[in-house]
């Protein structure tokens, strides 16, 4: 690995100039060793392809609207502002810039559906699991991206199998196989968060159900697709709370705050999200091949990308944040105790 | 399952079209009303200004010390217009030239021009090589220059003179005076007093100053802005280690009854004038 980029040394009053701070600007990261083969010639592909997609949408969009684009599609972050990406995080709708089970139904569905119309259905299968992996090295490979798709292809898998996949056995495999290869994972952030907001949406979404379906044996990426007439703003609701309640200790342990109107902002922007992401899909698409298609597309998403954007910068600026010093230990333990034997609880009626 | 997500794309498709026609209608009419706009970013500590013209050209003048000067544009642009017509990099420091790096990737500059003075940092050097990759060319602005646009807006050079050696990159600040008919706007990057003097005497009376250099104790005298007499002044500044703006500024100020805006307290300030009358919005 290389990485170059302009350094600036950084002067610290009562440090003496050897021990000093370097900063460094525009770092640029290269990976020395080329790997040929396979793997490298499409990791190459993959990072061209992602630097067009980075260019049609800043050429097409203002900022932070395509940004915002960016970031619900593929999980790209590099390009989003800091004042912006600061509101996203002050309005609790972060993770809708990581890419994460929605988008690995999505571009599943999508391409099983789309080569289902003139291949085998087995091999439509096998091409979305291509197309999941694919997608998932395009986000960036974040722990979210890898739990996901790793839960989705099992998905896909156990179609051709003519198996049906548990969503829990399917979170827990999955963790399994990432903690296997990199065990240090476990103190990553995004990895806790992710998996943490899976289980909440196993099991404590259920319970929100007026119809109590069967009990775990629901399928968490069908849960996660886009019925947005269907459950609309009432369904985002209850899958913002299911997986904040899971998700707050570990939120507040690491950043030390809480939004007041996460619930709101969630409830009144979640819905514009899988519309943006298949719009803003296949405009991406699209406009890999034809420009200006693909573009119209993309102005397509504009609508909704602006009422988004005026809804986190509004509740960015109400401020409604609440500050906590410190979590002690004792009182994780507690939430989480005290969380599980309630859903146990409610399971066993 | 995507068959029906299929069948409300088509419910969808149009409804967005709708509402891009929509905006597409309301921003032609807000941006095309003949009015001149001077929007003073609010990028924290650092200096972006954006101007769109009554006919619609774009200028940026500085670009703030990181990104946010990207959002700045977005909301004051139309969104299918990704063109500036005029950049101005009053003078190289890393609070005024940062933000061009991400402007240049992300915008089709027309034409790009700047003070004659350079500087060893790192970030200049990062946007001299930016600069280079998307083949715009460097011109120099010397005072007497003049822009003329449509509508009787011309936008002028006051300073610097071809034959100023000052020793801080700061004392070459690009400094530019608008004027729409009867409103003027006086540009004024990080000068010094010692320049603001010279600026002055061609400026003569404006409505409204951009405080120079952030506020700094030696920007202003009281006998600049007697000679300005702006009606109204901003501030562009963010957190700092500098003590900017000085106490002593902001009573000068508050001593000549110059109604004082800055852009840590008001955020980004936007001035809208049909070239008699001003606002701020």
């Amino acid at each position: 690995m290389l990485i170059s980029g302009p350094v600036k040394i950084l002067k610290i009053d009562g440090v003496s100039s050897q021990d000093s701070l370097l900063l460094i600007y525009y770092p640029k990261i290269e990976k020395v060793k080329n790997d040929s083969g396979l793997v490298g010639a499409s990791l190459k592909v993959i990072s061209s392809l992602r630097q067009e997609l980075i260019n049609l949408f800043s050429k097409t969009l203002p900022t932070p609207a395509s940004s915002l684009l960016m970031g619900i599609i593929f999980g790209i972050k590099e390009q989003m502002p800091k004042d912006f990406s600061d509101n996203l995080k002050t309005t609790g709708v972060f993770h809708v810039i990581a890419a994460s089970g929605m988008n690995v139904t999505l571009v599943g569905g999508f391409i099983s559906a789309f080569f289902a119309f003139f291949l085998k259905r087995q091999i439509a299968i096998i091409l979305s699991i291509i197309g999941i992996i694919f997608y998932a090295v395009l986000a960036g490979l974040e722990a979210s991206i890898i739990r996901a798709s790793i839960m989705g292809v099992l998905v896909f898998s156990s179609q051709i199998m003519g198996r049906q996949s548990l969503a829990v056995n399917g979170l827990a495999l999955a963790g399994f196989a990432m903690l296997f290869i990199d065990p240090s994972l476990i103190f990553d952030i995004g990895f806790q968060l992710s998996f943490a907001a899976t289980l909440g949406l196993v099991y404590i979404r259920p319970l929100f159900e007026r119809r109590q379906r069967t009990d775990s044996r629901i399928d968490i990426l069908e849960k996660k697709k886009p019925n947005m007439f269907t459950v609309g703003i009432g369904g985002d609701i209850s899958t913002t709370i299911s997986a904040q309640i899971i998700t707050m200790p570990i939120l507040l342990a690491n950043f030390g705050t809480y939004s007041i109107y996460s619930i709101l902002v969630n409830g009144i922007v979640l819905w514009t999200v899988p519309i943006l992401m298949i719009v803003g899909g296949v405009g991406a698409i699209l406009g890999l091949i034809l420009e200006p298609l693909g573009k119209l597309l993309i102005y397509l998403c504009y609508p909704l990308l602006l009422y988004f954007e005026s809804v986190v910068r509004f509740f960015g600026t109400m401020g409604g944040i609440i500050a906590i010093q410190s979590l002690s230990f004792e009182f994780i333990a507690g939430y989480y105790c005290l969380l599980a034997s309630v859903l146990i609880l409610f399971r066993k009626k | 399952m995507i068959h029906s997500t299929k069948l409300k794309i088509f419910l969808i498709g149009p409804t967005l079209l709708f509402l891009l026609a929509c905006i597409l209608i309301y921003q032609n009419i807000t941006y095309n009303d003949k009015k001149l706009r001077v929007v003073i970013c609010d990028v924290g500590q650092g200096d972006a200004i954006f101007i769109r013209t009554p006919q619609g050209s774009d200028i940026l003048i500085d670009s703030g010390p990181d990104d946010s000067v990207l959002s700045c544009l977005g909301r004051h642009m139309p969104f299918w217009d990704k063109t500036l017509e005029i950049a101005i990099l009053t003078h190289p420091d890393a609070d005024h030239v940062t933000g061009f790096i991400d402007v240049i990737k992300r915008y089709k500059l027309i034409s790009f021009y700047t003070s004659k003075v350079e500087a060893k940092t790192t970030v200049y050097n990062q946007f001299l090589k930016t600069l280079k990759d998307y083949k715009i060319k460097q011109n120099f602005l010397w005072q007497g220059d003049r822009f003329t646009f449509e509508d009787d807006l011309t936008m002028e050079t006051l300073w610097p003179t071809e034959y100023w050696s000052g020793a801080t990159t700061n004392s070459f600040s690009t400094t530019e005076l608008s004027s729409y008919k009867s409103f003027k706007v006086l540009l004024t990057g990080d000068l010094d007093a010692e320049q603001m003097e010279h600026v002055t005497n061609l400026a003569g009376d404006i409505d409204f100053l951009k405080v120079p250099h952030h506020g700094s104790r030696f920007s202003l005298t009281e006998e600049i802005l007697e000679t300005l007499s702006p009606e109204m002044a901003v501030i562009s500044v963010g957190k700092n280690s500098y003590g900017h703006p000085t106490p002593f500024i902001l009573n000068l100020l508050k001593s000549k009854n110059i109604k004082t805006l800055r852009t840590d307290q008001n955020g980004e300030i936007e001035i809208i004038s049909d070239g008699r009358t001003w606002k701020i919005k």
